[in-house]
């Protein structure tokens, strides 16, 4: 077998195209949206909406109607709870999107568990089934995808803003509350866009890191999101493709890949950075991270 | 209260005549949730050129500032800037807020946390026209970081930081700067440079309200507002700067020599500048 065969053969059928396709969306808005979840450090917020699905899905599972609509449901609710336990009480917000996530996640594996087919559902639910997308599935993935990148792009000035200083966005008119709450409407969308390809459990390694790996070797936002979304679909289709080849689960497989590159580019961009940072700042105060003073 | 130089136009509650006022404010009162930072307060400050605040470490300095530039809700009285709403008057003014801390993690360089400044104007969608570009130029090369335009925040030193914000201050369009302690704790080149900048935004014909620890800064200004859990006094340094009403303020005694600088942690007394 060739190279270029080792390459292309796992993508001959259809089904296996539009399982490379629907990966490849997912990357992509995961990808892009996942810029500004790690700029904004809500990481574990990210990890948690992604389980926070979970019961919204299994009860669409469970009851027929449509999982996107389970899922935004669900996503809806605990957004509103962890709002309700941070206002009402002195708990960090941290610790109201851990009540959530565990909460959230039980109840979906509660739910599930009165289905027959428990097993089956609740590991497609929440490792995907690639293999399975359907057209239509896709079709509405591009849709979905397609909002959250431009949503992205559209807010672009907001988002920078509000990931530089809140209340300086707040100065420049850039409205930092809504642009929070539309990252987490973005957040959802593409959640539930790429559940159905990757699964719940495993899109958070689409957000969050080729988001990650791009932060270590891009200077700017636009260069960080650009790497993002290259790092992302190369990863899916590595993983795809090893996936084939070696008999593993298709989207453990592309979850695991960006996760490594971090670890391969971390020892590369730490060298580098200090390099850089030999070179500019001699003789230099370099690294004053932030100038708190008492206020007055 | 040692209410000083108070227009006497400035009567009369509801009716007041805003114009020419730099800032008027009636009654006002800010809190941080139920602590009263700053005490029912009633005074006016004139369009002047430089306006410095004074009074000790949470006194509600950055408070009255935040208040001003319509950052912080004001929980009862009246607050013009400008003759309008703070809120409103943001568009004519710019803040440059005492610390501003950006998270490491975020990939911006010193050009683009500048050219932030320029989307007060623009908007959400305005496009980043030459002219944008060349005002940002001009306040990197005014704050003499030009050389710095492609570092990130994280790789600079307090005073170019500074430096930084303060670009980004003057690259928004605005009649009135505002500057949360600009001096304060800075190295010399840095300080000249704000210094230097301050006089020629009033030579510009702008305003500029700054917090500033520096006695002999507070006495150079062209008026002076006293604070001190409220607003104590407000007028020309001559009259605002004595020793009874600094005594009240810092709540000293009659021994200490009211010169230099004021109870300011960040000075060792070696630094001055003037």
């Amino acid at each position: 077998m060739s190279l270029i065969e080792w390459f292309t053969e796992p993508f001959a059928l259809g089904f296996q195209q539009r399982a490379l396709l629907a990966a490849v969306l997912a990357g992509l808005m995961c990808s892009i949206v996942g810029t500004w979840l790690v700029l904004r450090g809500m990481s574990f917020f990210g990890d948690a909406f992604t389980h926070g699905v979970v019961p919204g899905i299994a009860a669409a599972v469970a009851f027929e109607f449509s999982p996107l609509l389970g899922a935004a449901i669900a996503a809806a609710v605990m957004v509103l709870l962890i709002e309700v336990v941070h206002r009402t009480t002195s708990l960090s917000q941290d610790t109201a999107i851990g009540l959530l996530f565990v909460g959230m996640l039980a109840l979906g594996v509660v739910i599930i568990s009165r289905v027959d087919s428990y097993t089956g559902s609740l590991t497609s639910i929440l490792f995907g089934d690639a293999l399975g997308v359907t057209r239509e599935g896709l079709a509405r993935q591009a849709v979905l995808g397609a909002f959250v990148v431009a949503a992205s792009l559209v807010l672009y000035r907001p988002l920078l803003t509000l990931s530089f200083n809140e209340s300086k966005a707040e100065l420049l008119g850039m409205h930092p509350r809504m642009a929070h709450t539309a990252l987490l409407v973005l957040i959802a969308t593409a959640v539930i866009g790429s559940f159905q390809a990757v699964g719940t459990l495993l899109v958070f390694g689409l957000l969050v890191g080729p988001a990650a790996t791009a932060a270590l070797v891009a200077r700017t936002v636009p260069r960080m999101m650009a790497w993002a979304a290259v790092l992302a679909v190369c990863s899916v289709w590595l993983g795809l493709v090893l996936s084939y080849h070696l008999g593993t689960a298709a989207s453990a497989t592309m979850a695991i890949i960006p996760v490594i590159l971090f670890f391969l580019v971390l020892p590369i961009s730490t060298s580098v950075n200090s390099r850089r940072q030999l070179r500019e700042g001699a003789g230099e105060v370099v690294g004053a991270a932030v100038t708190a003073v008492e206020p007055g | 209260m040692t209410e000083v130089a108070r227009p006497a136009a400035a009567g009369g509650g509801s009716g007041i005549d805003h114009s020419g006022l730099l800032v008027a404010a009636r009654d006002l009162e800010v809190r941080h949730g139920s602590f009263v930072a700053i005490g029912s307060s009633s005074f006016d400050v004139p369009r002047v050129g430089v306006v410095s605040v004074i009074g000790p470490n949470g006194s509600g300095k950055s408070t009255l500032l935040s208040a001003l530039a319509g950052l912080l809700p004001i929980a009862s009285g009246q607050l013009r800037v400008l003759g309008e709403e703070p809120h409103h008057a943001r568009r004519r003014m710019s803040y440059v807020m005492q610390s501003t801390p950006v998270p490491r993690v975020t990939p911006i360089t010193v050009r683009e946390v500048v050219g932030l400044g320029r989307f007060a104007q623009l908007g959400m969608f305005g496009r980043f026209r030459a002219g944008d570009r060349r005002a940002v130029s001009e306040a990197l090369a005014r704050m003499e970081i030009s050389q710095l335009a492609h570092r990130h925040m994280h790789e600079l030193s307090g005073g170019q930081r500074q430096r930084v914000l303060i670009a980004q201050g003057i690259v928004q369009e605005h009649d009135l700067l505002v500057l949360d302690e600009p001096l304060t704790g800075l190295d010399i080149t840095s300080a000249a440079t704000i210094d230097a900048l301050i006089h020629e935004q009033r030579a510009d014909g702008n305003s500029v309200i700054l917090t500033t620890h520096d006695l002999d800064e507070a006495r150079a200004a062209d008026w002076v507002v006293l604070v001190s859990g409220r607003v104590l006094a407000s007028g020309s340094p001559e009259l605002v700067c004595t020793r009874r009403n600094l005594e009240e303020a810092y709540g000293l005694g009659g021994t200490h020599e009211w010169e230099g600088f004021l109870d300011d942690p960040a000075h060792d007394g070696h630094d001055h500048r003037h």
